[in-house]
């Protein structure tokens, strides 16, 4: 990206119009949940959860969600924090925000579609992260869920040209970044980037946001980089892509980012791959259900 | 449903609409870990069903009593063999799995094309092992005629089909399949591929046959299966599931040789090759898993 574009796109990205939109607890919440676990403040996450009515619902319900853990949803955000723990009910609210942020309008990329895929890949993430010891599995969920937010920067500050990229990757069936890449000039990480220090998003996940096409990271959070990137591969190719076939053959076990993320946890290799992607297919209408609660519009079939 | 989920309600069985017994899912991981087929928890419903079959069959009372069956030494392993079968009964039609087919014609063909663009005499050699009554052999063979109409114009295609039963090569070799092994054929390929003969019955017309040659062969006889050499794709769909590890790891280490660099081998849509052969690399394509044996150029040998 050339200083010009870069300048232009910090311009646009600052001036972005989701404020209306945004819930106010988002913010609020993000500096509480940036909190070391020990100084986490139960009370005040609870009370602002619960100040914002249909947050507060919609939150309940996705707690009821299989995929949250629960067989029906609970009676309060104190409740859901008593059985699901507070790093799981952060994920729930997390998520609940980011639909209440970016409500459902025309945009380039289909809403359901790019829901489907972020909270695919943060879903798969966390499992992937529960199969590895010591690996945050609650932190890779929310990098997993914020990972492509670029996408949707692109959409409100540029869609004419987003819309021609998206249009040449689907007729080319190529990655959309590298149809961003060359009908831009830059991608969703870059533009990501930029919309993530502006929330002030904890710094791993403005890593994540940035990096997460970049199979060779190295640097800081580069387990969680490599965690994203393998995660985002897995589900573009088990059906929770962008919406369209992509020409695309991915050997995870030899792609540098597993590799990096092979010498933190030596305990990757006894991932049974076959299987866990047999499980993420299990997972599919779950998560379409879940989109469609979260995000709006009706599950697909 | 989905193993995401900690707590998730088990589905309803399609016999009794209501919760499945716990139980199978200690028979589907059984069934994976000694065959590598991997029954998903939405169709969990379908293996109770074959287990019922099979407990009606050998008038066992319950879902508990089959898996001391399938457990206890004297009877396991004949009896894993009878549920396997119950397991794959009916799968075989044409076109069974779209998104092979698109892997070989979207990816794998153009990979090679683009490999062998140099060669003067271009050729492609498949093997369908294991080949059953020739559903897949034609498939391919109708496949590749299509490619050799674009991308592979010029080039010489040459399909081998085997497989241990007699009567069942000589069904191959005539061709003729009704309506359930034509299910997912669309009307462009029967009529363009296919002659009528009699009004429930269609016959592969014969130069489609010209390039399969159908033959006998017992994978476990290592002198013969070492011949099958130069293989650019290994197709072994639903047959290694019956083998037990030692002879399944022999037949992979053939097929791993059999292959030229390059090459691939798949098997059923829901089948694993579990842990039994480090030099294949696992690829994803969307929506399959393939074992590929690198290019000498890639230098990941």
């Amino acid at each position: 990206m050339n200083t010009t574009t870069s300048a232009g796109l910090r311009e646009r990205v600052a001036r972005i119009k989701i404020t209306p939109a945004i819930p106010a607890v988002l913010m609020p919440l993000l500096q509480l949940f940036n909190a070391p676990p020990e100084d986490a403040n139960i009370n005040e996450i609870v009370r602002l959860v619960s100040y914002d009515n249909s947050i507060a619902a919609q939150c309940l319900r996705v707690a009821g969600s299989p995929l949250f853990g629960l067989s029906k949803p609970p009676k309060s955000i104190s409740a859901a924090v008593v059985s699901l723990g507070l790093n799981r009910v952060k994920s729930i609210v997390v998520t609940c925000c980011m639909g209440q942020a970016f409500p459902e309008k025309k945009w380039a990329l289909p809403p359901v579609v790019f829901w489907r895929h972020s909270l695919g890949c943060a879903l798969v993430c966390r499992k992937f992260c529960e199969k590895i010891a010591g690996a945050d599995s609650e932190k890779a969920y929310l990098a997993g869920l914020m990972h492509d937010i670029g996408f949707l920067v692109n959409s409100l500050t540029f869609p004419e040209k987003f819309e021609a990229a998206i249009n040449h990757a689907r007729d080319a069936q190529t990655p959309l970044n590298e149809a961003e890449q060359a009908a831009m000039g830059f991608t969703h990480s870059e533009s990501g980037e930029l919309l993530a220090k502006q929330w002030g998003l904890a710094p791993e996940v403005i890593t994540v946001i940035a990096h997460h096409h970049d199979a060779e990271y190295t640097g800081p959070a580069q387990g969680l980089v490599a965690t994203v990137h393998l995660c985002d591969l897995l589900c573009r190719m088990r059906d929770m892509g962008y919406g369209y076939y992509e020409r695309h053959k991915v050997d995870m076990v030899n792609d540098p980012a597993w590799i990096t993320l092979a010498k933190e946890h030596k305990d990757l290799e006894g991932i049974d791959l076959v299987r866990f992607t047999f499980e993420l297919d299990e997972s599919i209408t779950e998560i379409r259900n879940l989109v469609a609660l979260v995000f709006g519009g009706q599950p697909e079939s | 449903m989905s193993p995401l989920a900690p707590n998730a309600v088990a589905p309803g069985s399609a016999q009794t609409g209501g919760p499945i017994d716990p139980i199978y899912r200690q028979i589907r991981d059984l069934v994976y870990n000694v065959s590598g087929i991997y029954q998903l928890e939405e169709k969990l419903y379908l293996l109770a069903d074959a287990c019922s079959r099979r407990m009606k069959e050998i008038q066992v009372a319950s879902p508990r009593d089959y898996w001391d069956k399938l457990t206890a030494h004297a009877s396991r392993e004949g009896e894993l063999r009878l549920l396997l079968n119950e397991i794959t009964i009916g799968e075989t039609c044409l076109f069974r799995s779209q998104p092979q087919l698109d892997a070989l014609r979207k990816v794998i063909l153009p990979e090679f094309a683009g490999e062998r663009v140099k060669q003067v005499v271009k050729r492609l050699r498949l093997w369908s092992a294991g080949c059953s009554t020739g559903e897949e052999a034609y498939t391919l063979a109708m496949t590749m005629i299509e490619e050799t109409e674009g991308l592979l114009k010029g080039w010489t295609i040459e399909i081998v089909a085997t497989d241990l039963n007699d009567r069942s090569v000589e069904a191959a070799k005539a061709g003729v399949y009704g309506d359930y092994a034509l299910r997912n054929t669309t009307d462009y390929y029967k009529r363009k591929y296919f002659t009528l003969v009699d009004e429930k019955k269609l016959q592969v017309r014969p130069e489609v046959k010209k390039l399969i040659t159908f033959s006998r062969l017992n994978l476990k006889d290592d002198s013969k299966v070492l011949f099958m050499k130069g293989m650019d794709i290994i197709f072994c769909c639903n047959v290694l599931i019956y083998f037990d590890g030692p002879s399944k790891s022999r037949v992979v280490e053939h097929f791993f040789s059999n292959l030229n660099f390059g090459g691939y081998f798949f098997l059923g849509t829901s089948e694993s090759l579990l842990k039994l052969n480090d030099q294949f690399h696992l690829v994803h394509f969307p929506g399959t898993i393939s074992y590929w044996k690198p290019s000498l150029k890639s230098g990941k040998l």
